[in-house]
């Protein structure tokens, strides 16, 4: 969210966690993240998996839509893989 | 004799007529083109959406419920059907007034080939600010939600 379309008076639901699931075979599940102004791929995977560390599995779910791991931009929609 | 005949004349010619009418074969039938044996298949769509706070091992709501307690985790199980690439968005929101806020999107996509259920679910460790929300379920990237649910939590 932009600072602009923050509203103070909603709350907050950055800790929610979420997953999803199916009886169909070859599935992809993955959460759809839009960038925050200050976000950096580590620091979306801490919030989602825990570790900073895991910001490769990021980059490579999203290997078409970014070229450098360093270089990600508010507003650009990401896909996030389930973390279990 | 000569009076008879021809006063029987016009009868026979009539006979004769009316007898070649009725010879005559009835009228062919138009052709009529064979049915299509194939039939395609359906596209994927989606069947229902049913909230709850528990699922069984089929993916299906056991619980069923729109009223939820904070601590609660919240499930949408998306009932669809058809064949084809299948996306399924959920798009969970918090409603207050005219105001709204983004709590969740999450993604499922595959091949369709048939019935399946697929299971969304959030959770907020924090638990759930009271209020109204509302889930939309978006099918490959249809500009309108395929089905909306809306849900308490209280």
């Amino acid at each position: 969210m932009a600072p602009e379309d923050k509203d103070d008076d909603m709350p907050d639901f950055s800790d929610v966690q979420s997953g999803a699931s199916t009886t169909a075979s070859g599935a992809e599940v993955y959460e759809s993240y839009e960038v925050k102004p200050g976000d950096s791929l580590s620091k979306i995977a801490k919030n989602v998996y825990g570790k900073a560390s895991d910001w490769k599995r990021i980059f490579e779910a999203n290997r078409d839509t970014i070229k450098d791991p360093d270089k990600i931009f508010p507003g650009q929609k990401l896909k996030i893989p389930s973390a279990s | 004799m000569k009076r008879l005949s021809a006063s029987l004349l016009p009868v026979l010619l009539l006979t004769t007529a009316a007898c070649k009418k009725a010879e005559a074969p009835p009228p062919t039938p138009a052709p009529t083109l064979a049915a299509p044996t194939t039939t395609l298949p359906a596209p994927v769509g989606v069947k229902s959406v049913t909230l709850g706070s528990a699922i069984g091992p089929d993916k299906r709501v056991t619980t069923t419920s729109d009223v939820f307690t904070p601590k609660e985790t919240i499930y949408a199980v998306v009932e669809s059907d058809g064949s084809g690439p299948a996306k399924l968005r959920a798009l969970w929101t918090f409603v207050k007034g005219d105001k709204t806020a983004k709590v969740d999107e999450t993604v499922i996509e595959f091949p369709s080939s048939g019935p399946a259920i697929n299971e969304f679910h959030v959770t907020k460790p924090t638990g759930w600010p009271k209020g109204d929300y509302k889930v939309e379920i978006f099918l490959n990237d249809g500009a309108a939600p395929a089905m909306v649910k809306t849900f308490k939590v209280g």
